[in-house]
């Protein structure tokens, strides 16, 4: 089995870039220490205690603050390991007081949910339209493709995401003039009076993804109501994502349009749409399908702005939440998540592609 | 008869143009061709002039611009714009709308202690919709969008292009390094650009600012820093093919020592997909230093012109989703921004069809 060793390899490999994450993060909460100190220790003091300086004191020793640089790391290690990231201020958004794990694992469905929509219809939309655009080169649709594609580059995400909010929310131009209800400004799901009886503590229930839990729980419309609210958000994320995999599927076409076996197929007498089918699109979309699983994985952590203009409470809006509310451990956390999850995708893009194209040699 | 034929061929040499000379004017030609890349340099141009007049006639506008609040309080009265007055409070020469001093909003103090930011009283909203006078209206806080917006280029441009070429620079040498010398300094150089191509680059940037404080030097820095992998990667595998071919060897081999070898061997010939992402980048570096602030990251005052700032405080729901929508403080400047990235990349498109010899041939 050569593709046991490869990922063994490639696992030996993920060693050094994860020391690298983990140095990185230490370097910032050890600058954090510097200059952050008193929102570090503010979690473990007890305001209304007389002795302030023996607390602040104790909690030094206890966060190993008093500790030397390579002491701290391993203490730092330790800590990650065990899963003590540490807790959100008490006046934080949503997770007040809250460890953060907590916070992460309670944001990081709903960043699931959308970042899911989001590759599944760019996915669905990307593959036939650049199998059509990349048979045609230089022609009328290839233009207008990467014209399109080019603008969804060049748009800032913001920009476009008020733009939707401004033609297509509730009180925008298009529900205006066709006096239909327009969608939802921002949230994440739809706010109740009194909630569904599956629904605990805050979050849907078994799963924390609203939209898959609505369906487990038999409560559809529930589910309908949350996929309202993620429409937007991921038609946001979609067009910066097509405009990338169109470009990408394009010029993959392009690639083995000229290949030697395509001619030795169309010599053959094989119809042209066969030779498109299987013969240049499965190898253009070797490449293609690890952009997708990259860009899923970006997405998980990649979507700030978007989350952000429509207040989808994500992983991307807590890390904002974190940096804005000072949160030092939020910060820490939502940054090292981010790398480890685009990490592992790295891993997992490796092994697909090795898996999919034979000529690779592991 | 020997003499002769020498004497031909040397003025045959001479004639002829330096052969880079040669080749810059046939790329010159293949660019100019292209239409789409050429409308996409025109527009960069007309951008770089408007800012670099700027420098040259400060506040030929009717607004000084800079990042300094000390600044802004001295010249946001533009009372010279189109010859009409704008009751704007000057504390030097004697305030015409009396100020409310606050704390900014949102602005956290970010270890350096609470930004003051003087809010004036008349908080009602775009009060100018676009007309003959007010060429594309006012924003909220009744500054004229036209000329802000293009005062804004000055600051918005000069940083963007300081961020670029500085992280270029940073990265080309670094890269064309690790290709170069190869081995450990290259794994290791890599493993380090592994970090930062592992977090997303806002995020990295969000923390980065975190840890240093909110300020206009500390977003260029966190910039840079960000910026710089993105060149390593790119000149690293341009080096590792330029490096085996046979001038480096006959370089080596008359005597050029390594480092020489590098600069005026390798670097010269990894340049050409450095250029394209510089092309590229300008448009992504100005869109997210207008989204920092709009994420929140106010580097600035209100007062002062930034491209970023008008889309933030033009994008206020209650202003932006009113009826009838005050749709222009918003629209406008984001417009504005969105011509430019697209121009940048239509530049850099051009670019590289012109300098990848592949796509050429």
């Amino acid at each position: 089995m050569k593709i046991r060793y490869f990922i063994i390899r490639r696992l030996v490999l993920m060693v050094p870039t994860l020391i690298g994450l983990t140095l990185f993060t230490f370097v910032l909460l050890y600058s954090l220490e510097l200059t952050h100190e008193t929102q570090l220790v503010s979690q473990y003091i007890n305001p209304h205690s007389k002795d302030i300086a023996a607390q602040l004191r104790k909690a030094k020793i206890a966060l190993g603050l008093n500790l030397s640089f390579p002491q701290q790391y391993i203490l730092f290690l330790e800590r990650l390991v065990n899963g003590t990231w540490g807790f959100f201020p008490t006046q934080f958004p949503m997770f007040g007081g809250l460890p953060v794990l907590e916070g992460i694992e309670k944001s990081l469905p709903n960043t699931v949910q959308l970042a899911f929509f989001a590759t599944l219809l760019s996915v669905i939309l990307s593959i036939p339209i650049g199998t059509y655009i990349g048979a045609r080169p230089n022609s009328v649709s290839d233009n207008v493709g990467r014209v399109f594609s080019l603008v969804g580059y060049a748009f800032p995400v913001f920009v476009l995401g008020i733009l939707l909010q401004l033609l297509f929310s509730r009180a925008g131009v298009v529900p205006r003039l066709i006096g239909v209800t327009g969608l939802p400004i921002g949230g994440t799901m739809p706010t109740f009076t009194s909630p569904p009886s599956w629904f605990r503590a805050g979050t849907t229930y078994p799963t924390h993804i609203p939209i898959l839990d609505g369906m487990l729980n038999g409560d559809f419309s529930f589910s309908w109501g949350a996929f309202i609210y993620v429409i937007l958000p991921v038609l946001t994320i979609t067009y910066g994502l097509l405009a990338g995999l169109l470009r990408f599927i394009r010029s993959g076409m392009v690639d083995s349009l000229s290949q030697e076996y395509v001619k030795t197929a169309r010599s053959k007498g094989v119809p042209e749409s066969w030779v498109i089918r299987t013969h240049v699109r499965r190898n253009a979309m070797i490449p293609a399908i690890t952009v997708m699983v990259l860009a899923f994985a970006t997405l998980l952590g990649g979507v700030v702005v978007v989350e952000d203009i429509f207040s989808y409470h994500g992983m991307g809006l807590l890390a904002l939440n974190s940096v804005l509310d000072f949160a030092p451990y939020g910060v820490l956390s939502t940054t090292f998540f981010f790398g480890i999850i685009i990490v592992i995708a790295n891993l997992v893009v490796d092994v697909i592609y090795a898996l999919l194209d034979p000529r690779i040699r592991y | 008869m020997d003499l002769t034929v020498e004497a031909t061929l040397e003025s045959e040499i001479v004639s002829k143009k330096h052969p880079r000379a040669e080749d810059f004017i046939s790329t010159l030609k293949v660019f100019v061709k292209n239409r789409i890349a050429l409308a996409g340099l025109i527009i960069v141009v007309i951008y770089a002039i408007i800012a670099i007049l700027d420098w040259v006639y400060p506040a030929y506008l009717g607004i000084k611009s800079g990042f300094d609040l000390s600044d802004a309080l001295v010249t946001f009265h533009m009372s010279t714009y189109l010859g009409k007055p704008i009751l704007y409070p000057s504390p030097i020469t004697g305030s015409l709308i009396p100020f409310t001093i606050g704390v900014s909003y949102g602005v956290p103090p970010y270890g350096s202690g609470a930004i003051i930011t003087l809010i004036p009283p008349t908080l009602h909203g775009p009060t100018n919709t676009p007309g003959w006078w007010w060429i594309f209206g006012s924003t909220a806080y009744n500054l004229p969008i036209f000329p802000v917006m293009l005062a804004s280029l000055k600051w918005d441009l000069t940083y963007t292009v300081v961020i670029v070429l500085i992280g270029a620079a940073i990265g080309t040498i670094v890269g064309t390094f690790a290709g170069f010398y190869g081995g450990a300094t290259d794994e290791a150089i890599m493993r380090v650009t592994d970090i930062f191509f592992s977090i997303p680059f806002l995020v990295l940037a969000m923390a980065i600012l975190y840890v240093m404080g909110v300020s206009i030097n500390n977003v260029l820095l966190a910039l840079i820093i960000i910026w710089w992998p993105i060149y390593a990667r790119l000149t690293r595998g341009q080096a590792l093919s330029v490096k085996s071919n046979k001038f480096v060897e006959a370089a080596t081999a008359s005597g050029s020592s390594r480092i020489r070898t590098m600069f005026v061997h390798i670097l010269p010939n990894v340049l050409a997909p450095v250029f394209v992402q510089i092309s590229l980048d300008l448009g992504t570096v100005i869109a997210l230093f207008a989204t920092l602030d709009f994420l929140g990251f106010h580097y600035t005052s209100i007062y002062l012109p930034e491209l970023g700032n008008m889309i933030t405080w033009g994008d206020q729901t209650r202003y932006l989703f009113a009826t009838p929508m005050n749709w222009w403080p918003f629209l406008i400047p984001a417009l504005f921004l969105v011509i430019f990235t697209i121009a940048v990349n239509l530049l850099g498109d051009g670019l590289r069809d012109v300098l990848d010899p592949k796509l050429r041939r």
